[in-house]
């Protein structure tokens, strides 16, 4: 079996999906702003709208970026095109990581940049940027789960069940972490404490979100075909 | 000879289906019609020969690569196309003739613009707003516009109204006067089987039940009507695949055709009336009843 990737081809497939989703990609970066703007406010209502609103949207740029390049291609047949050209399943894997991970990267990255800025550049606390942290790095985590259940199950069924479920868990999450002083003392101050429980925490998270990536390359980089 | 796609000994199982123990070979330069019924094989067959699927035995060699193993050289030199194939409905045909363009450097430009004008298609339309013909017009301008060495198509022709299934058959037709071009394609219509196909190979339950060229096809069938009382042992007969009675009317179908059959015949008590060659649809329709080589 040659294991030799086929990079030319792998590239065009990544622009490709960029290329499909990034008209809606603007559109919810475009929300995000109008979230961070009404957080900027920093008062308690807008504080509140804000936040549910920019967590709305980054779980929908997740779900998106999985639902659009994965599961619509199956269920509309394009698949089959992109299969019928050069690539080996192991290039589609790959294409389809990198595709997928930049997709949902790059308005994440500048999502979570922008809210950074706005927690240092207005009245909000500084140590806020601790929950903010553990917040993005949860929805990354859930992002990595569905991406690799994406990968390796084909039923629509349960990639909208592990899609929503892993998503959902943010309120449980956030109440945990209310309970942490380490989260909820620093939130309310101007200094941004890491502690101990928050470093680990925030490295499971990370450990968690890699092993599912390494998990779905590996998995699908192995098979000889398609079918 | 070199052989553009050869298969030997391949089985691959699903859960609901089985495609068992193919051996089959297409010349360079020739084109294989596959009929089967839906659920025969043809779309697994097709799979088998691109890479996308790997066999649980046998071998399948295309162009001379092994697959799936090397599937991405093969596939630089084939042009696949199914029914159920899909383009991307918010994105115009000029985006995916862009993309193909990019992966197939014998891309021929001028020759898709040609097809873009016979065909009627517009460039600039997103590919969800095409009909049923329109879409498989443009799924068959991306692959021949790359001069495929190897044409596979399951299902061309399949749901075209008169005109497109015309269009369709005449850039086919035109593929195949470079000999050294090879074309596999499946359909249900054995009109269009007929017409264009050198080889003709059924398939029906994931099994090979006939491959041999056209004229040995057509030429070996017949169907005879006779008079009289027909022997019971007339149903043993190997020639015979099929003996049907009414009253003292009795058709024959003639799987291998001899001029001394008429005389047989005779000999047994039946007084033929007519002989008329067959067409494909009706030799395919009684071979799979049948349920034997034709």
């Amino acid at each position: 079996m040659n294991r030799e990737l086929n990079w030319p081809t792998i590239r065009l497939l990544i622009v490709k999906d960029w290329q499909l989703f990034q008209k809606q990609l603007a559109a919810y970066l475009l929300a995000a702003f109008v979230a961070l703007a009404f957080l900027g406010l920093a008062k308690p209502w807008a504080f509140y709208i804000g936040s549910l609103l920019l967590i709305i949207i980054l779980v929908a740029v997740a779900c998106f970026a999985i639902s659009t390049s994965l599961l619509t291609e199956r269920k509309e047949q394009t698949l089959a095109f992109v299969m019928s050209l050069p690539v080996s399943p192991l290039d589609f894997t790959v294409a389809k990581l990198v595709g997928n991970l930049a997709t949902f990267l790059v308005p994440f990255v500048i999502i979570g940049l922008c809210t950074a800025l706005v927690i240092f550049s207005t009245p909000l606390p500084n140590g806020l940027m601790v929950l903010t942290t553990l917040v993005f790095a949860h929805i990354l985590l859930a992002y990595c789960v569905s991406l690799a259940v994406a990968m390796r199950i084909e039923s629509e069924g349960w990639n909208t069940f592990v899609m929503i479920a892993s998503m959902v868990m943010i309120n449980p999450f956030l109440m945990a972490i209310g309970q942490l002083h380490g989260v909820s003392g620093v939130a309310r101050g101007d200094a941004i404490t890491w502690s101990g429980p928050v470093l680990a925490i925030l490295s499971a998270q990370l450990v968690l979100s890699l092993s599912c990536l390494a998990f779905a390359a590996w998995w699908n980089g192995r098979k000889p075909a398609f079918y | 000879m070199n052989a553009a796609f050869a298969i030997a000994g391949v089985s691959k199982r699903y859960p609901q289906f089985a495609l068992q123990d193919i051996t089959l070979t297409l010349p360079e330069g020739q084109v294989m019609g596959l009929v089967g019924v839906n659920g025969a094989g043809k779309s697994t067959l097709l799979r088998l020969l691109t890479g996308l699927a790997a066999p649980d035995a046998g071998q399948v060699e295309v162009l001379g690569q092994r697959l799936p193993e090397a599937q991405v050289a093969a596939k630089r030199r084939i042009g696949f196309a199914s029914e159920d194939m899909r383009l991307y409905r918010g994105q115009t045909l000029a985006w995916h003739i862009e993309l193909v363009r990019r992966i197939y450097p014998e891309w021929d430009s001028a020759y898709a613009a040609s097809l873009m004008r016979r065909f009627d298609l517009r460039a600039d339309q997103p590919t969800g707003g095409f009909s049923h013909g329109q879409r498989v017009k443009a799924l068959l301008l991306l692959c021949l516009a790359r001069r495929p060495q190897l044409l596979l198509l399951d299902e061309p022709t399949t749901g075209l109204d008169p005109v497109a299934r015309a269009e369709v058959l005449e850039s086919l037709a035109e593929v195949l006067r470079d000999e050294r071009r090879s074309v596999l394609f499946s359909s249900h219509n054995t009109h269009d089987v007929e017409q264009l196909a050198d080889t003709i190979t059924f398939l029906h339950g994931g099994r090979l039940l006939a491959s041999a060229d056209k004229e040995r096809f057509l030429g070996d069938w017949r169907r005879v009507l006779c008079l009289g009382d027909a022997p019971d042992a007339l149903s043993t007969w190997p020639e015979l695949a099929q003996v049907r009675n009414a009253g003292r009317q009795i058709e024959l179908k003639v799987r291998r055709w001899d001029d001394a059959l008429p005389e047989r015949l005779a000999h047994v008590g039946l007084d033929v009336q007519r002989i008329d060659p067959m067409g494909l649809e009706d030799i395919f329709v009684t071979t799979v009843r049948a349920g034997g080589a034709a």
